[in-house]
């Protein structure tokens, strides 16, 4: 597509990833959780809105297994998927 | 220049003229005949002086024209070397610009790749997209855009390449995971490489990929079938894009290659970072 020869029209421009590449799962280690993604999106009629649990339970599994670096999850977008932190003790318990 | 000289003595004076042809040794003309016989009868002292009288006058009227001569001849020289001073100026000036505009073609391009940067003209990656961007982003639930995934492999690559789900639906500002999977049936380790492709052009620089496994090496070993993610977002600023108001779909398209040993293929944006 970059060949088109239209002067002046802009061609497409790859850029890399954010945060590099993927190491390969060679050993399928993170299989299962794969499976678990595919089959909620073709549960949901793949709307990623609906699976974005078990997106972030594959890449929890990549991180454990050495196939991603180590990150917090908020800086990979799922902010709001994340448990609340503890909130302050009760002060409301009567003794 | 002669033949003023000449030409102003015959109309003021002919026996001047008469005189001026013997000298330069003309034939015997009947004034010549004239000018003897008036030598004859004139007494000869008398004929003596006028005569070096007219010679006398002739030669300063020579020398006169001789040096109005000179005097052209030194002002045609100056003129020249006003000339030469003047074209030397010029030549210089038109030098120096020539060596400016191939020094200026030479910082055009750094200078260019600045401005690409800082501007994010043409969809180049802007300097200030950072990470933390996804960090604070909101999703846009009303604006659904469908993602389809395309795989490709050049003819060289013996790879079965596809992608696992034909298309999925996201928002922007959210991120969303997506699989490709690829296969190597052959009997031996392939290298492969590659890189993608984003359909509209414009939607391309709002397309942000976390992660993926584009541009970097990967082995398959013989018989070995892996998944390969990829981790992407579209920018929630697309929404509000007026380019963008009609795009609906957005088309992922990789393409694997056969990385060959000691090939360096030139990566995108790693050469600026």
């Amino acid at each position: 597509m970059s060949t088109a020869m239209n002067f002046g029209t802009k061609s497409f421009k790859p850029r890399a990833p954010d945060k590099g590449s993927f190491p390969l799962d060679h050993f399928g280690e993170c299989k299962a959780f794969k499976e678990k993604f595919m089959k909620c999106l073709r549960d949901n009629s793949f709307d990623s809105s609906r699976c974005r649990l078990q997106s972030k339970d594959y890449l929890e599994c990549r991180m454990d297994n050495q196939l991603m670096t180590k990150e917090p999850l908020e800086k990979l977008g799922f902010k709001d998927l994340m448990d609340p932190p503890p909130g302050p003790a009760d002060g409301d318990t009567k003794p | 220049m002669l033949l003023p000289v000449m030409l102003r003595p015959s109309l003021c004076c002919p026996l001047q003229a008469s005189l001026l042809l013997t000298r330069c040794g003309a034939p015997r003309t009947p004034q010549a005949q004239f000018e003897g016989f008036l030598r004859r009868r004139l007494p000869p002292g008398l004929h003596l002086q006028i005569r070096t009288r007219r010679t006398r006058s002739h030669q300063e009227e020579w020398r006169s024209h001789q040096e109005e001569r000179r005097s052209h001849q030194e002002e045609w020289r100056s003129h020249q070397e006003e000339w030469r001073s003047r074209n030397k100026t010029v030549l210089t000036y038109i030098t120096a610009a020539g060596v400016g505009m191939i020094g200026l073609s030479y910082a055009a391009v750094p200078l260019y790749r600045l401005y690409c940067q800082a501007s994010g003209l043409g969809g180049t990656a802007v300097s200030g997209h950072d990470a933390e961007q996804v960090e604070t982003m909101t999703a846009v639930k009303e604006r659904v855009i469908k993602v389809t995934f395309n795989a490709d492999t050049h003819a060289s690559i013996q790879w079965n390449f596809r992608p696992q789900q034909t298309e999925i639906f996201v928002v922007p500002g959210e991120t969303a995971l997506a699989f490709y999977r690829a296969k190597n049936p052959t009997d031996k380790p392939i290298i492969g490489i590659s890189t993608y492709n984003v359909v509209p052009f414009e939607a391309g620089q709002y397309f942000n990929k976390i992660q993926c496994f584009c541009f970097e090496e990967q082995r398959l070993n013989p018989h070995e079938e892996v998944d390969m993610p990829v981790f992407f977002y579209i920018d929630p600023e697309f929404d509000e894009d007026p380019r963008m108001a009609r795009v609906d779909t957005i088309t992922l398209s990789y393409t694997f290659f056969e990385a060959k040993e000691g090939q360096q293929l030139p990566l995108p944006g790693y050469a600026y970072n």
